[in-house]
């Protein structure tokens, strides 16, 4: 590998690319696309939470001012089939129903979409939408997911044999008898709010058709995926539909595909005969699920602190079915535990749930989240029983030896989860801590530090879908010696442009100014999967490598052949050689001009490769078990709290995060993704809650109700890195950006709980609100 | 939909005479009400132009026009008011466009405004064609989102008396984002008067002897406030919960000053 200016090779933070096109409002996103002829559409949505469909007026809508097009599902439905499921839940032996992109015969949550209206304007288009008249015959609904496991609670589908979509068991060993030999069992409940991921841009399609060629401007995190979506449920071949994702302003996952809107739109473009743009209302994005689960478990221990056993039961609650990745989710909660500790004997038992709320999507931790947080409550309360340190116990059961195999299956690449612990105590002053904590309570004051461990998977493959181990790019120098780079990993936002960049320029040995990114456009990009499970600059970055090695061999034969010497290097963008130098660009030149005089080169300055990396086995082992992550990022998180007793109100003191994502290509990039998912994990432990009313419709829908942290709300998030390399990956870098969810929820709780150790306070769920602490000191009080 | 935008306040009060319009002071409430649909006035009286902004020396008091903003009122010094002012979170485009008038005639009940203006004895000057009168806040705040403000009238000019007594000022919130959750106002003087805020409909005056202030509070705040508000952020139950807390801090902080 070339040297370069440490600015920009790998392990330095050079700025990201689109920084000051983001920072001045330049940057283009989906909204700002506005071709000649455009239409808006708004989306018309059930206003019950389980109903059939008995009669649609559009007459009032259809005849209102600007209005081109009113659409309900059943003439949706003589043109588009169902949408295809991302993932699925049939081919996972659970229960599956078509998905449409405007309901038909029936609804089963408030804001389904029913019909949808298109017009010059989107006020127009809202102002009809309101006049459109559905009829419904109410069913009753069911918002809880124990209360839908009922044998005679309402049924969200009619076929199905009840409410839940599968039935799964994880695990190995003997639980039961490790339990019963156990010096200690502790039992635990963990229930987590629903929550969302909201993005600050929202959720939005532009269609149009040219004769039969369609193409969809969009802000979604998988273009390719999405182009086979719409191929199906349109029934038009892929090579006539082309997705091109504009800047997008955060993803979290609510952005992979299989919303009904992404055909809608396609539809609605086609039956206008003109370019159709839906936009989401934050009331819209906000129906999203993210997560919501409760877990019942037993974990056992020796005296000295050693846990034997697990059995967790999980019930998830994911609302309605979706044809986006959200659902299967939950699974991820069961299979990551138990998490880094060296625990082989664990049960989980997973029910997924379906209830009258709308479908949880995709989010960021991707069920991984609920793992941890709830693998570090049970470390916790076992620490609590025997009079042991939280700290110790966690040492007392960290895995140490790679690769190592987990109870569900799963295959630890590597990692240091005892230095991660060391550095963290080491940071937060955890000693200090303690000492200082006897003192304030005296005083009046609760102050309470927590840890959260977590070990999250990476970069995951899921055979026979499009959950994609790998992925796809294309290097190409020019005859000017400029790069583009074309990759089929795109950017919700976090920068990995910048990163894949970084590795181009390094590898190739030439100016990161030189490289330009290519991404999100089906027509001019390799096939890929976008970005999803910490995959970009595993699999981007691994791809980007191989395309880069070949050009720089190719440029490097070239530069031999010139100087006539097998002694070549590049670097700077200066070739050398035998005493002689040469810009790259010249010796690009030279191949693509004179490629005859040059002799037997192949004259192409272009490579496009796949990289799959390591430890994926999708060999089902004895236990029927399957390894789809090739790397294992970890973290631990220490929070300090201050609790006011008298109101419930947890004020953040300080909070430490210690990471291992193993190499880091760019760790200002590592950081503030980092720092992105701890504060969606504190949001969603101390404040956020998606809260229905009892006739199934949100009621915060929006920033007021819904409460995300703002700045002040949050300390400084200290970072700290730790490196262990993956031995399976291009660089050595694991996955980044999903971890610290849960590791975030995790702290907080143990937190609270700890600095409400002299009320006897147990943590049972989040968000720990203040009137939900102040129910929990109550409830404590003799 | 008619949109004017008056150059005084016989301009407002007439534009406000068939008593359909809806008043806009900062817009702070109003227009992501109308965005959203909420709202569908037939009318819209802007009071951008009407010269209802600033704050003013009168004998013994202050005179502070319903268009005053709360940077405006941050950097005063009338008592209590510029205290809550400096703690409107929404960053500058909020505090530049939001105005004390509004958020009075808003009357939400989560928020500062309204306790602060009963605590303080401030009298609402309210304008309709041919007519103007003088209500006390007290009266003013009739309940949540309800004033004594009649739809033909606006809220010119609020006065605020001076007083001798230490002022305290406390606002609980779930989070920076949040609307307040329970406020109190205090003003320690003689005896002691603290208003609460966000925790019921209007704001709930508790009076008490500052020799028996703190033996007093709860049991003063439970019997006043018998029907807390509850809303999706947080339920009655726990808004009187906290209410005697947040009180009882904002009397502390006031008797610390004096």
């Amino acid at each position: 590998m070339a040297a370069l200016p440490a600015r920009v090779g790998i392990g330095s933070s050079p700025r990201k690319r689109d920084g000051a096109a983001l920072l001045t409002g330049r940057a283009l996103f989906l909204d700002d696309h506005r071709p000649e002829g455009l239409l808006h559409a708004v989306v018309v949505r059930s206003e019950v939470a389980h109903g059939r469909i008995r009669a649609i007026d559009t007459a009032a809508a259809a005849a209102a001012p600007g209005v081109a097009l009113v659409l309900t599902g059943a003439e949706a439905a003589k043109h588009a089939g169902p949408v295809p499921y991302f993932i699925d839940p049939a081919a996972r032996g659970g229960n599956r129903t078509d998905i449409r992109c405007l309901q038909v015969d029936k609804v089963v949550h408030v804001g389904q979409p029913v019909a949808a209206v298109v017009a010059a304007s989107r006020h127009e288009a809202q102002a009809a939408a309101d006049l459109v008249r559905i009829t419904y015959d109410v069913l009753p609904h069911v918002l809880d997911a124990r209360a839908a496991m009922a044998q005679d609670a309402p049924r969200l589908y009619e076929d199905w044999p009840g409410n839940v979509v599968a039935h799964n068991r994880y695990g190995s060993g003997d639980p039961d008898a490790a339990l019963a030999a156990a010096d200690v069992v502790v039992e635990g409940e963990l229930r987590i709010a629903r929550t969302t991921t909201a993005p600050i841009e929202p959720r939005g399609y532009l269609a149009s058709w040219q004769g039969d060629r369609l193409t969809v401007h969009a802000s979604c995190q998988n273009p390719h995926q999405l182009r086979w979506m719409l191929s199906v449920s349109l029934g038009v071949d892929e090579s006539r539909i082309r997705i091109v994702t504009a800047k997008v302003g955060g993803s979290f996952g609510l952005k992979m595909q299989g919303h009904p809107e992404e055909t809608l739109v396609a539809l609605l473009s086609l039956l206008a005969d003109a370019p159709v743009k839906w936009v989401e209302d934050r009331r819209e994005t906000l129906m999203a699920g993210a997560r919501e689960q409760v877990h019942r478990f037993r974990v056992g221990a020796t005296s000295d602190g050693r846990i034997t056993g697990l059995v967790n039961e999980i019930v998830a609650d994911i609302g309605a079915l979706t044809a986006q990745a959200g659902w299967a989710m939950p699974n991820m909660s069961a299979t990551t535990q138990p998490s880094g500790y060296a625990v082989q004997d664990v049960r989980v038992e997973l029910d997924i749930v379906c209830t009258n709320k709308p479908p949880c999507n995709a989010a960021r931790g991707f069920g991984k989240d609920a793992a941890h947080f709830v693998m570090e409550r049970a470390v916790d309360l076992v620490a609590r029983e025997l009079g042991m340190d939280p700290a110790e116990v966690r040492r007392r059961n960290f895995v140490r030896e790679f690769p190592y195999r987990t109870a569900t299956g799963l295959n630890i690449d590597s990692g240091d989860f005892d230095g991660l612990l060391d550095k963290t105590l080491d940071a937060v002053d955890y000693a200090g801590i303690r000492r200082g904590q006897a003192e304030s309570r005296e005083r009046g004051r609760y102050l309470g530090v927590g840890l959260g461990f977590e070990l999250t998977p990476e970069s995951s493959d899921s055979p026979g879908t499009f959950v994609s181990g790998f992925d796809t790019t294309t290097v190409r120098m020019s005859v000017t010696g400029m790069v583009t780079v074309l990759t089929g990993v795109t950017s919700p936002g976090g920068g990995n442009d910048t990163g894949i960049a970084q590795i181009v320029a390094t590898e190739l040995g030439v100016p990161i100014e030189w490289v330009e990114l290519v991404q999100g456009d089906t027509d001019r990009c390799p096939n890929g999967f976008g970005n999803f499970s910490g995959r970009s600059m595993v699999v981007g970055g691994g791809s980007a490598t191989l395309a880069a090695r070949d050009v720089r061999a190719k440029l490097l034969a070239v530069a031999a052949r010139l100087f006539e010497t097998s002694e070549v290097d590049i670097r700077d963008g200066i070739a050398s050689g035998g005493g002689r130098e040469l810009p790259v660009p010249e010796v690009a030149r030279a191949l693509l001009t004179r490629a005859f005089a040059i002799g037997d080169i192949e004259p192409v300055l272009e490579s496009t490769r796949a990289y799959k990396p390591g430890n994926i086995n999708h060999v089902p082992d004895e236990l029927g078990r399957i390894q789809p992550y090739p790397t294992y990022s970890s973290s631990l998180h220490a929070a300090v709290v201050e609790v006011d007793a008298e109101t419930g109100k947890v004020t953040l003191a300080d909070y430490v995060m210690t990471h291992d994502c193993g190499t880091m290509i760019n760790p200002a990039l590592v950081e503030g993704q980092a720092r992105g998912a701890v504060t969606m994990g504190l949001g969603s432990a101390l404040s956020e809650q998606l809260v229905f009313a009892a006739d199934g419709s949100l009621a915060s829908n929006r920033f007021k109700s819904y409460l995300l942290p703002r700045a002040g709300d949050i300390p400084l998030l200290r970072m700290i890195h730790q490196v262990t390399p993956s031995p399976f990956a291009m660089h050595g870098n694991k996955g980044a950006g999903e971890a610290g969810v849960g590791g975030a929820q995790a702290a907080v709780a143990n937190a609270v709980e700890d600095a409400l150790a002299p009320f006897g306070v147990t943590v049972r769920g989040v968000p720990l609100s203040p009137p939900n602490v102040l129910a929990l000191i109550d409830e404590a009080r003799p | 939909m008619r949109y004017t935008r008056p150059a005084d306040v016989d301009g407002v009060t007439a534009a406000l005479a068939d008593g359909d319009a809806v008043v806009v002071g900062g817009g702070t409430m109003v227009v992501p009400e109308m965005t959203h649909g909420r709202v569908r006035p037939s009318a819209v009286v802007d009071l951008a132009k009407a010269g209802l902004a600033g704050i003013a020396r009168d004998g013994d008091g202050w005179v502070i026009g319903a268009m005053t903003t709360y940077t405006e009122l941050a950097r005063s010094n009338v008592p209590l008011l510029a205290t809550a002012a400096r703690g409107i979170t929404g960053g500058p485009q909020i505090r530049n466009r939001g105005t004390v008038g509004g958020s009075a005639s808003y009357a939400n009940p989560s928020s500062d405004v309204p306790a602060v203006l009963v605590a303080l004895g401030a009298r609402m000057r309210l304008a309709r064609r041919g007519g103007a009168r003088e209500v006390p806040a007290a009266e003013f705040f009739a309940g949540a989102f309800r004033t004594a403000r009649e739809p033909d009238e606006v809220l010119t000019a609020i006065t605020v008396p001076d007083t001798a007594a230490a002022p305290g000022y406390v606002k609980f919130k779930l989070v920076e984002g949040s609307w307040p959750i329970v406020t109190a106002a205090a003003l320690a003087g003689p005896t002691i008067r603290v208003v609460l805020g966000g925790a019921a409909a209007a704001p709930v005056v508790v009076e008490l002897e500052r020799a028996s202030w703190r033996a007093r509070l709860r049991s003063e705040v439970d019997r006043l406030l018998t029907e807390p508000w509850d809303d999706v952020l947080a339920p009655g139950h726990y808004r009187a919960r906290i209410a005697p807390v947040i009180a009882a801090r904002a009397v502390a902080g006031a008797l610390e000053e004096a």
